[in-house]
């Protein structure tokens, strides 16, 4: 009997201290991480009362702009963020960097390589070891500092972690994860047009078919192929049986047919592509859409996607944790920025097509957020949102009469495309607000906010006519090499990533020119001098109304690293397409008539991301850098030496 | 008193392990009464002799040679011995296997799931006089595809409730008919319908041959494989089966005292 008594006293005090965390006393936190979510466009959707969630929440708690990054692109916010550094301490300057050395342009975030050392047996490549992912984000993590005092944290694709760094709770790398090609996203298109432009274009590739018979036999075009000489891409064969008459078709590959009628979306379907025969194959998932049966035949095919069920990268943690979601609401993308913006740009999609896609996205990310978030009991729960940076990148032009793409038309049928994703936003804040009690802390932000872009500004074309870069004379350069054709002897500075100047400094540079010290600082005043009076001779407009200097924007370890200074364009306008890469359009203003019309990567003043809480924020001019200092403050710890905010709830 | 619950037994999971150890013991057991024992004794007796001797006299190269050839002798006498047991036992259980692979090869089509209906005609002349009457639970989403080069036609489907179903196909003045199994239950799954082909509709067919005289020569719907989930992996039923009856038959020849 006493016996009896014992156990019982014991597993009741088993289970209470098992049940310490998540009583009243603890304290939990929910992060929606919203993606370009914009301070005005939220005011005046709140003021409109389409998003009263939101609204409730401002009146109840706290609405505050939040200072954005230098620059405001999403993979520097995200890691100001996560580290409560700025990219002095974190490493991470632009979506590109370069090699000082070779010029090789290469993803800011992570480095995927394959095995170091192989051999070759005829055609074959015979690897010696595998290859590696290493994410490129230097600091600590809050959820790491988390793990460490055993708070419980569920973080789910925060940007610029790929591969996710080692975690004790569940994590899913978002924004820089690449798809199985390696890139941040190829689709591929197939069309038996004639006059369509066949090869690669941005962010996809257009192959010429034929319907020979009612019937194309194509490729679906895989990651290159590393155990063959050259690394050609892998390649699967597919078919597509096109009805004579009706606008349907079938299509074959591997084990799985399906049928789509014209317009139609097929689910996610997994491909295999072998690499090498038994050892070495490698799994995938895509979608097709039949844009067009007859006359012409238009196939779109997604970029294939890492499957989550068999990632051939690490994109999650535990590794089962995407298998085991894909699992429970079905396959996902795992791409980073997993709307096809490039196929709307491109034409390879239309509006419709764009949005649909853009609507599975989001789909997805709220089957997840159902998911997970009824399993949330205790410590940290962090969800992020693409749809509304995305959406507003590419449907902009519809809510901006002054774009050079607007078209109103479009905008009578899709104007209101981007305000239906804010709404969506909404209703998932709906769905957390019931769950937040008086220990819970809520946070809704957003990395920046957005601007129309409506004109570019081609800085090496600017530098190259002020007579910062001279061109080798005669030579023509390689169009995919950055500054193939440039005589480094002769140049002082240079333009990359959407708000990078560098300057040719001694040493740093391959044949640097430039003297580090006061030389350096007087040619950075005096371009920047130069850079500010620039206007756009249409309406006198300021071009760039901000250039910060890497030596004072920047503190920590790597703030060397990257650019020299940072311009900060007005809104309205940003850095060409072309001269992010290292080329020289003939133009140094151009008007932008692309789908992609509205942007953030500019003065970071003018486009500050948003902070919404349940508990009043004392802090009047809150920064990116100060989530994590808070989000460590709410569980009672505190902040490391090398962050440089404070808790936002802190009276400064 | 709760009620005690044997509805574990009819899963899939269940199944595959009860048949693997029947079939283990079977096999065994059939393989014992069917063999020489003795001999295959003897025989696997001379092997063990013969590889000792290859170890004990390694630095006598014709004693080696010697044994390796009495090695390759006592295999084929072994094999010899062990092949017409083997052939009673593996020709009824291939049999059985086959029925098995009706019930756990694939899962019925998921209510509401997109599925494919593909006839494949004799001739393309028939191929647009196809049409399909359907019951009312079974709709076409999607407008039929006249594939010319294969004298196929295939229609896009959906189930819209759990159940077996008739799906009439109309051709040439004929109607033929083929079942649907829809739901998520364990029913005997038939992936084609087939004119002729005795073998083929041995193997692959559990539905009664096409008439002779119908223009169509196979009605095919494209189910699901069923995977069997083990510890978050999941495999086809015939790999654990293959699995856990070997394990089993290891364990009942130990038991039962059959030399294999």
């Amino acid at each position: 009997m006493c016996l009896l008594a014992l156990c019982a006293a014991g597993a009741t005090l088993f289970l209470s201290c098992g049940h310490a965390r998540g009583t009243a006393a603890s304290p939990k936190m929910i992060i929606l991480g919203v993606d370009g979510l914009d301070p005005d466009l939220l005011t005046k959707f709140m003021a409109e009362g389409k998003m009263p969630n939101f609204a409730r929440l401002a009146e109840q708690g706290s609405f505050r702009r939040l200072t954005t990054s230098i620059p405001p692109q999403s993979p520097v916010a995200w890691s100001n963020l996560i580290t409560g550094m700025n990219a002095g301490g974190h490493g991470i300057f632009d979506f590109i960097h370069r090699d000082p050395k070779t010029f090789q342009l290469y993803f800011s975030t992570s480095k995927v390589e394959g095995p170091k050392h192989s051999f070759s047996i005829g055609s074959w490549v015979i690897p010696l070891g595998s290859g590696s992912a290493e994410q490129l984000r230097h600091g600590k993590a809050f959820w790491e500092i988390l793990d460490e005092q055993n708070i419980p944290n569920y973080v789910y694709r925060i940007p610029a972690n790929f591969p996710p760094i080692s975690a004790k709770g569940k994590t899913l790398s978002g924004m820089g994860t690449p798809d199985l090609r390696g890139t941040y996203g190829t689709f591929t298109f197939y069309t038996d047009d004639p006059t369509a432009a066949v090869g690669a274009v941005e962010g996809g590739e257009v192959v010429q078919v034929e319907v020979k018979n009612n019937r194309v036999a194509t490729n679906l075009i895989g990651p290159d192929n590393s155990f063959r000489k050259n690394s050609p891409p892998a390649t699967e064969p597919f078919t597509v049986d096109v009805d004579p008459l009706e606008p349907v078709a079938r299509i074959a590959f591997q084990d799985q047919q399906f049928v789509l009628k014209e317009g139609e979306w097929s689910g996610w379907l997994p491909v295999e592509f072998q690499l090498m025969p038994v050892i070495g194959n490698v799994k995938g998932i895509c979608r097709f859409y039949l844009k067009q049966a007859h006359p012409r035949f238009q196939l779109y095919v997604s970029p294939i996607n890492i499957d989550p069920k068999n990632p051939a990268l690490p994109i999650s943690t535990p590794t089962s944790y995407s298998s085991d979601l894909a699992k429970q609401i079905g396959e996902f993308h795992t791409q980073g920025i997993a709307e096809d913006t490039k196929a709307l740009s491109d034409g390879v999609l239309d509006d419709k097509e764009f949005l649909e896609q853009s609507h599975t996205v989001l789909a997805e990310h709220r089957r997840a957020f159902d998911a997970e978030f009824p399993k949330f009991h205790d410590g940290l729960f962090f969800f992020y949102f693409s749809s509304l940076d995305l959406n507003a990148h590419m449907m902009w032009r519809l809510t901006d009469p002054q774009s050079p793409a607007y078209d109103a038309a479009l905008a009578a049928q899709y104007g209101t495309a981007l305000e239906e994703f804010y709404e969506q936003i909404d209703q998932v804040l709906g769905e957390v607000m019931p769950k937040v009690d008086d220990n819970t802390t809520l946070l809704v932000l957003s990395d920046h906010g957005f601007a129309p872009y409506r004109h570019s500004f081609n800085l090496n074309t600017w530098l190259l006519n002020n007579g910062y870069i001279t061109r080798k004379e005669g030579v023509t350069g390689d169009p995919n090499e950055p500054f193939s054709d440039v005589d480094w002897s002769r140049t002082r500075a240079y333009g990359l990533g959407l708000n990078g100047l560098y300057l040719n400094t001694r040493g740093r540079e391959r044949e640097g020119i430039v003297e580090p010290g006061a030389q350096a600082d007087a040619l950075l005043e005096e371009i920047r001098q130069k850079l500010l009076a620039v206007r756009d001779p249409k309406d006198n407009s300021q071009v760039i109304t901000r250039i910060d200097f890497a030596s004072e924007a920047y503190q920590g370890p790597y703030a060397r690293s990257g650019p020299d200074a940072l311009v900060g364009y007005n809104r309205g306008y940003r850095a060409g397409w072309k001269t992010i890469l290292g080329a020289f359009p003939a133009d140094v203003l151009e008007d932008n008539t692309n789908a992609w019309s509205g942007d953030h990567c500019m003065d970071f003043t003018k486009v500050p991301g948003v902070l919404l809480s349940n508990r009043k924020i004392a802090a009047e001019t809150p920064a990116l850098t100060d989530i994590a200092p808070t989000i460590l403050g709410t569980f009672g710890i505190a902040k490391t030496n090398d962050m440089k905010g404070q808790s936002v709830f802190q009276a400064r | 008193m709760a009620a005690f619950s044997l509805s574990w037994l009819t899963s899939p999971l269940s199944i595959v392990i009860i048949v693997s150890l029947v079939i283990g013991l079977v096999m065994v057991v059939l393989f014992g009464y069917t063999s020489d024992q003795k001999a295959i004794g003897i025989a696997k007796d001379q092997l063990k002799a013969h590889l000792l001797a290859v170890r004990l006299y390694r630095d006598q190269i014709p004693v080696v040679m010697g044994s390796y050839g009495k090695i390759l002798r006592g295999t084929g006498r072994y094999l010899k011995l062990a092949f017409m047991p083997l052939l009673y036992v593996i020709i009824p259980i291939t049999l059985l296997m086959v029925q098995i692979d009706r019930y756990l090869g694939q899962t019925p089509i998921p209510v509401n799931a997109p599925f494919l209906l593909t006839v494949h005609m004799n001739g393309g002349d028939a191929l647009n006089d196809a049409t399909l009457n359907l019951p009312d639970e079974i709709t076409t989403t999607a407008p039929a595809v006249h594939i010319p080069a294969n004298n196929d036609v295939v229609w896009r489907l959906v189930g819209a409730k759990e159940g077996k179903y008739e799906v009439k196909i109309a051709v040439g003045g004929q109607t033929v008919e083929k079942t649907v199994c829809v739901g998520n239950d364990l029913p005997r799954i038939s992936t084609v319908r087939l004119r002729g082909q005795f073998w083929s509709r041995m193997f692959s067919s559990a539905e009664s041959a096409l008439p002779q005289n119908s223009p169509i020569e196979s009605i095919a719907i494209n189910y699901p494989d069923r995977d069997i989930d083990i510890a978050g992996y999941g495999m086809n039923w015939i790999w654990l089966f293959f699995i856990l009856s070997m394990i089993a038959g290891f364990i009942f020849k130990e038991l039962l005292g059959i030399q294999i």
